[in-house]
């Protein structure tokens, strides 16, 4: 009997495979994509966009906890680096982490209200959470209102825009982008292994299970749930920073927007809530999927975009709850792992009877 | 040399219901307590105070010595105090090794470390077999067993059982019971809710009675199941009056 | 005096409006625990439904609105059956997912057919009506906000009746109360569910029709909306009718007495709504009327 049931090894088989094959098609892509800058910015963004959903997955995915409002600690981050970099002239590396740092602790401040509430009302808190930071932002006149800022470029001796690492702006070379991505991406991915592995995995993976049951076992679960948000939120915000770099411009809309936070979102459930290789998976496939249609279909693609973005949620969360790793294990076995707890509860009133003659 | 756990004229109201009336006990080092009583009698909710699920409104809980009224559940759990579920309360996306290294954590900071504890646990308690399959997999009596294994990965002075048995088949039931036996053996203190009396009496040394909130009796088996108060309370309330008139 | 006067009035007006909204959503959290994340585009679709009748057959708002209520409860119902039903059981996640794609596909194709323009129905009957403004004292009131604070009344009356003096209500409380007795009872909670759904989206109708009468009407005109209402819900305790009211009404009031009353930019009347919220769920995390 017990042959038949799902069990982790599979899982963690699976994803090795997973991993395997990424880093195997990342070998072959990267240099191949040197060629362009498009495709250089499509390898950007998909770096990007899997780092923000490995960010959203330490508290979305490992502790359950839905939010629709990443975007509040993204736009933190670019506005802190961008506007120490132009009040002070500071280098975006050290707004980076002064990014980090105001977003955790931004993310206390609200998380310890918000994390005694279930979970759709923590979803809606969430969007409130961004749709304040947007507002503010978009009538705050120090930081741009809703114009924006622009970040100036370096100039080389030639007064012409040049590259500096210390200012992490590449106006010749892009490809300096493009390494400082992955070295985020690799990062965060291994902040996201390592806390998987580690006591805090395991008490946020109980948390999602059930909340209750982690109390008794000795879980501080409040402290848990923060200590999940201060990691998604200062990484989340170190993206911000990068990407307010890469576009040298950002404005609340585009680096606030309740639209950005869904994407993060989304990237992390299409590819596999709560793994570490789902976000990777959902940016490689839903990123470039984006930027097809939109290049294809030009500006009906950025409508279109909202359509492709609903459909596929609403397909993943009808047909395949666990996202596309699932689809990497045997039989899709993963589906069983959603089973509702009424229904586990009625299969375990009945095992007793069934498994009664099972002849251990 | 004051006992384990002492509680002391403990109280429960919700509302205008008082699931608990001024209940008093006390648990020594290593003994097996059985709490019976019909059901409504308040064991739950005396567990959840215990445990720390919800403070009481009156008196007190004791624990080593140290005043633990009132304290958040995973708090009491770190005092060396961890209960289980009368519904199980597996976690169901995790695999059963994976349930019983949460429990470890309590007590290490160390993944190997707590993998080791977690396999010997699974050992002791014969769910070896069954160490990958996923928490929503499992039958109810071996969702039971989990459930005291992740506890015991705490590493307990006390477990308090909610109905460990309720639901068991009679071979399940056996099987059960041998457990309980092993943790005794492991040092443990026990105290063990049913509400089916003939489950308790082999393997108590103290059985206290709660009926309708509040304690009628408590004693060794032998004396417990021959006090009228506790048959009154389990034959039905018709029978009361009569039986306290001969009592006094 | 005259000026907060006068704030206190709209406030309520729209507060009505807000309540209105909220009471659909509320009603089918109410029943399954599931937030409908699309509600904001219901009611997109409800205004572009008064707005397309008007421009194709010359039908006012007011003489549509049994229509748009129909076609929005028909959609809620359409809803139910093919996404919801299929998620009941799914993790959390999906269930708060599968909504929220379902809004964003709405949203798109409206962008994608019916363009990003701002829209209004021209010359309705509630703009034009007394002249479109009533005075009372100092106070000077739109007659559409008046008419939309009173039919949300109505409806909200209407709906109060049916959930608590009709066969149909009870049973709707019944499945809300506890699904698996009430299937014992023989109700089938499916089409309760399904009941529920349009009717939780038939008040999105109504609210469509009359918004649509003096308001733009552009693809994302219900975000706006849908996130004062789960505000609202939120605020008024998940499941509870008269809290989505009184929570609707706090709301109003709050969004514009607040900038009069302090003197801040109305740019920000928003962002006061949602702190607000946070302070109260905060307070009191199951909102003001919730249960436990």
């Amino acid at each position: 009997m017990s042959g038949d049931r799902p069990t982790a090894a599979m899982r963690q088989v699976s994803w090795a495979w997973v991993g395997l094959i990424a880093l195997a098609a990342a070998a072959i892509l990267i240099p191949l994509m040197f060629g362009g800058v498009a495709q250089l910015n499509l390898l950007v963004l998909v770096l990007l966009y899997s780092s923000l959903a490995q960010a959203w997955n330490i508290l979305g995915g490992f502790a359950g906890q839905v939010s629709l409002g990443n975007a509040a600690f993204f736009g933190i981050g670019a506005y802190t680096s961008t506007m120490m970099l132009i009040e002070w002239n500071l280098s975006p590396w050290l707004g980076m982490i002064a990014g980090a740092v105001l977003a955790a602790v931004f993310a206390v401040i609200i998380g310890y209200p918000v994390f005694r509430l279930g979970g759709h009302y923590f979803a809606i808190a969430t969007i409130a959470l961004g749709e304040i930071m947007l507002i503010m932002f978009a009538n705050w006149g120090f930081v741009g209102g809703a114009v924006g800022l622009s970040i100036p470029f370096i100039r080389g001796e030639d007064r012409r825009p040049a590259d500096s690492w210390l200012f992490m702006q590449f106006n010749l070379n892009r490809e300096g982008y493009l390494i400082i991505g992955i070295a985020l991406a690799a990062l965060v991915t291994v902040i996201a292994i390592l806390i998987q592995r580690s006591k805090i995995g395991y008490y946020l993976r109980a948390i999602k299970n059930d909340e209750l049951a982690a109390r008794t076992l000795g879980v501080n679960v409040l402290r848990y749930k923060l200590i999940a948000i201060v990691i998604s939120a200062a990484l989340t915000a170190m993206l911000g920073t990068f990407y307010a770099q890469y576009l040298l411009f950002i404005d609340p809309e585009t680096t606030m927007r309740l639209e950005l936070s869904v994407l993060i979102a989304l990237v992390a459930i299409l590819g596999g809530v709560g793994t570490v290789a789902g976000p990777l998976i959902g940016a490689a496939v839903l990123i470039p999927l984006s930027e097809l249609t939109r290049s294809a279909l030009g500006g009906a693609g950025n409508t279109l975009d909202l359509v492709l973005y609903g459909g596929l949620i609403i397909i993943i969360s009808v047909f395949q709850p666990n996202g596309l790793v699932a689809l990497t294990r045997r039989g899709g076995k993963g589906r069983s792992t959603a089973l509702p707890t009424d229904r586990q509860e009625a299969m375990a009133e009945e095992a007793p009877l069934l498994g009664g003659g099972d002849g251990r | 040399m004051s006992a384990l756990l002492e509680i002391h004229g403990l109280g429960k109201r919700f509302g205008g219901l008082a699931a608990n009336r001024n209940i008093s006990f006390d648990v020594n080092e290593g003994e097996v307590v059985g709490l019976i009583g019909p059901n409504g009698a308040g064991k739950t909710t005396l567990f959840n105070c215990i445990s720390g699920f919800f403070p009481p409104s009156s008196g007190s809980v004791r624990f080593a010595g140290q005043d633990i009224t009132g304290w958040p559940a995973d708090r009491v759990l770190h005092a060396g105090l961890a209960r289980t579920f009368q519904v199980v309360r597996t976690f169901p996306d995790m695999s059963v090794r994976d349930n019983v290294i949460v429990g470890a954590f309590a007590r290490t900071r160390r993944l190997a470390e707590a993998r080791t504890i977690a396999d010997e646990l699974l050992a002791v308690t014969g769910l070896e077999y069954l160490a990958a399959a996923m928490g929503n997999s499992l039958t109810i009596a071996e969702k039971k067993r989990l459930e005291i294994t992740r506890a015991l990965a705490t590493q307990p002075r006390l477990l308090m059982l909610d109905e460990a048995m309720a639901g068991l088949n009679p071979l399940e039931r056996a099987q059960a019971v041998e457990l309980l036996r092993t943790i005794r053996g492991r040092n443990v203190t026990i105290v063990l809710v049913e509400h089916v009396m003939e489950v308790l009496m082999p393997i108590s040394d103290q059985v206290v009675v709660l009926d309708s909130g509040a304690k009628i009796a408590e004693g060794p088996p032998a004396t417990i199941v021959n006090d009228p108060a506790v048959i009154a309370a389990y034959l039905g309330g018709k029978y009361r009056p009569r039986l306290e008139a001969t009592d006094s | 005096m005259d000026v907060l006067l006068q704030a206190i009035a709209s406030g309520l007006l729209i507060g009505m409006v807000y309540a209105l909204i909220s009471v659909g959503l509320t009603l089918i959290f109410g029943l399954m625990e599931i937030v409908n994340f699309a509600h904001g585009e219901f009611l997109m679709l409800a205004m572009y439904a008064a707005f397309w009748g008007s421009l194709l057959f010359g039908l006012d708002p007011m003489v549509s609105l049994p229509a748009t209520v129909l076609a929005l409860a028909a959609l809620g119902v359409l809803t139910y059956y093919g996404i919801i039903a299929r998620i009941l059981k799914a993790p959390m996640l999906a269930q708060i997912f599968a909504t929220f794609g379902l809004g964003l596909l709405l949203r798109g194709l409206a962008q994608f057919f019916w363009t990003a323009n701002f829209r209004t129905v021209p010359d309705s009957f509630l703009a034009g009506l007394f002249g479109g403004t009533v005075r009372v004292g100092a106070v000077s009131l739109g007659v559409p906000q008046i008419a939309a604070a009173l039919l949300a009344g109505l409806a909200f009356a209407g709906l109060y009746l049916f959930i608590r003096h009709t066969r149909t209500g009870l049973a709707l409380q019944a499945v809300a109360e506890d699904r698996g007795t009430a299937a014992l009872m023989g109700i089938n909670s499916d089409r309760m569910f399904a009941l529920g759904w349009g009717l939780g989206a038939g008040c999105v109708g109504i609210a469509g029709a009359v918004l649509a009468s003096f308001y733009y009407i552009y693809p994302s005109v219900g975000v706006l909306f849908a996130l004062i209402a789960y505000i609202v819900v939120a605020l008024g305790g998940f499941g509870s009718v008269p809290g989505a009211l009184v929570a609707g009404l706090l709301v109003g009031l709050v969004e514009v007495v607040s900038p009069t009353l302090f003197g801040f930019s109305p740019a920000y009347k928003y962002a006061v709504v949602f702190g607000l919220y946070l302070v109260v769920v905060l307070i009191r995390p199951r909102g003001l009327f919730g249960q436990f």
